[in-house]
């Protein structure tokens, strides 16, 4: 554990080209991914715990279900969808970055979307009824709404983020752990685990938690400092 | 203002019964009952915050009602963005009316607090001179000085007072205190096991109770 330590210390302070090169392309998927699913799924969460519609029950099962959505599932069908044989090849998607992030965003939307819904479902009702006493309409106090969940947000974000940048199973399935164009740091720790060098894959898991440690505490200050 | 006749159930089984009800301009008209008794329930659905099984017993061209409800939520802002959140016509005008209401109900010194940072007590403040930075027909408040000192609770019927002199508005005053329903209101309904069980003058109804239950509610709490 101290040797994957210092060989972790070590290839930071090198500047080693392909780890820089495997984080890199851990974070091109990563960022966009999250904030994409941030983007469509802070306002369907929302706009889910606000409107009363027949079959809404329904609606929160099935993207509950989709919380739980397996990678590899979500994995098969992108590759059933961008393969040569799928009805998408003609975007020549297949083991790119962006179809990595199609794939993240298909797997962190529903958690966005749970999430945010079950933190606004808790104070609709509150909300709706102090607007309706003050005479507000639906849009302003949906737009009210939307404003108070907005330091949930932040650890929404998170939550999507750490979705993102550990899961292996769809990544490696439609990236093709490519080096140096799909590789990131899960895929990239699975492959010198299987041809047992150990000690690279620790270090990589090591710098791993550094980058989420360190996003965690950004993100956590800058929410702190806004509620205040 | 006229209440109409209306009906409210849940799955079936009927939980408020209301006759109707006259609210004439000016006047506070007290709703006081024991706990479960409907009170909440006839203010929510007055207010339109509820649909009754009939649907809104007041009508849209009767004018605007203001509601405080009994939790009122405070928005992440600070107290004065939360009075402007409610504020008709100008910036300027607003701002002046907002210090005027935080002034009488003393809590100017927070007006750049942030609402949710706000105790039970200042919460209710801040909510009742949001509400009042609008003119209402009808003024539906449930029990808002519930979480509130015996200071705040005097600021507080001596504000809703002004405002009701001042603007004409109807008050329905929802309150479990038959001191405060004495102090405040001209007329009272009184609400048992979701029934109107009486109505009238407040003079009248204390002085000659004709119901068994409202001579037990006068005399538990001691008018």
């Amino acid at each position: 554990m101290r040797t994957a330590l210092e060989q972790a210390v070590q290839l930071v302070l090198s500047g080693d080209y392909q780890l820089i090169n495997i984080i890199s392309v851990t974070l091109q998927m990563s960022i966009p991914s999250s904030v994409i699913s941030l983007i469509l799924g802070v306002p369907l969460g929302v706009l889910l715990a606000f409107c009363s519609f027949r079959g809404k029950g329904a609606l929160v099962i099935l993207n509950r279900t989709l919380m739980g959505l397996p990678p590899v599932v979500c994995g098969l069908l992108c590759y059933m969808l961008f393969s040569g044989v799928g009805p998408f090849r003609h975007f020549r998607l297949m083991y790119t970055i962006p179809l990595m992030i199609i794939a993240q965003v298909i797997l962190i939307t529903p958690i966005v979307i749970g999430n945010m819904e079950s933190f606004a479902q808790r104070i609709t009702p509150a909300v709706r009824e102090t607007a309706r006493g003050l005479g507000l309409g639906r849009g302003r106090t949906f737009l009210l709404l939307v404003s108070e969940t907005r330091y949930q947000v932040f650890s929404t974000y998170l939550l999507g983020f750490a979705r993102s940048i550990a899961e292996v199973g769809a990544v490696s399935m439609v990236g093709g752990a490519i080096a140096y164009k799909t590789n990131v740091m899960t895929t990239a720790i699975m492959n010198y685990t299987n041809r047992g060098d150990f000690t690279l894959g620790v270090a990589l898991g090591v710098i791993l938690l550094a980058m989420s440690l360190v996003l965690n505490l950004t993100v956590s200050l800058i929410q702190g400092r806004l509620s205040r | 203002m006229i209440i109409r006749p209306f009906t409210k159930s849940y799955g079936g089984a009927p939980v408020l019964d209301f006759p109707g009800a006259s609210l004439p301009e000016g006047e506070v008209c007290a709703v006081i009952g024991a706990n479960g008794s409907g009170k909440s329930t006839l203010a929510r659905i007055v207010a339109g915050a509820m649909a009754s099984d009939q649907g809104r017993p007041v009508l849209e061209q009767a004018g605007p009602v203001g509601y405080l409800p009994q939790r009122p939520y405070p928005f992440q802002m600070t107290v004065e963005g939360n009075l402007l959140l409610n504020a008709p016509g100008g910036r300027a005008d607003a701002r002046r009316r907002a210090a005027e209401l935080m002034e009488q109900l003393e809590i100017a010194h927070l007006a750049r607090k942030k609402a949710h940072h706000l105790s039970g007590g200042e919460t209710a403040r801040m909510a009742l001179a949001r509400l009042l930075m609008r003119r209402y027909a009808l003024l539906i408040l449930d029990e808002p000085t519930a979480a509130m000192d015996i200071r705040s609770t005097s600021l507080t019927e001596a504000l809703v007072d002004r405002y009701r002199r001042e603007t004409g508005c109807a008050v329905l005053w929802i309150t479990h205190s038959l001191k405060q329903a004495q102090r405040t209101a001209d007329t009272v309904l009184f609400l048992l096991r979701g029934r109107l069980a009486e109505a009238g003058p407040m003079t009248r109804l204390l002085s000659a109770p004709t119901t068994p239950e409202l001579r037990q509610f006068l005399d538990f709490y001691g008018a």
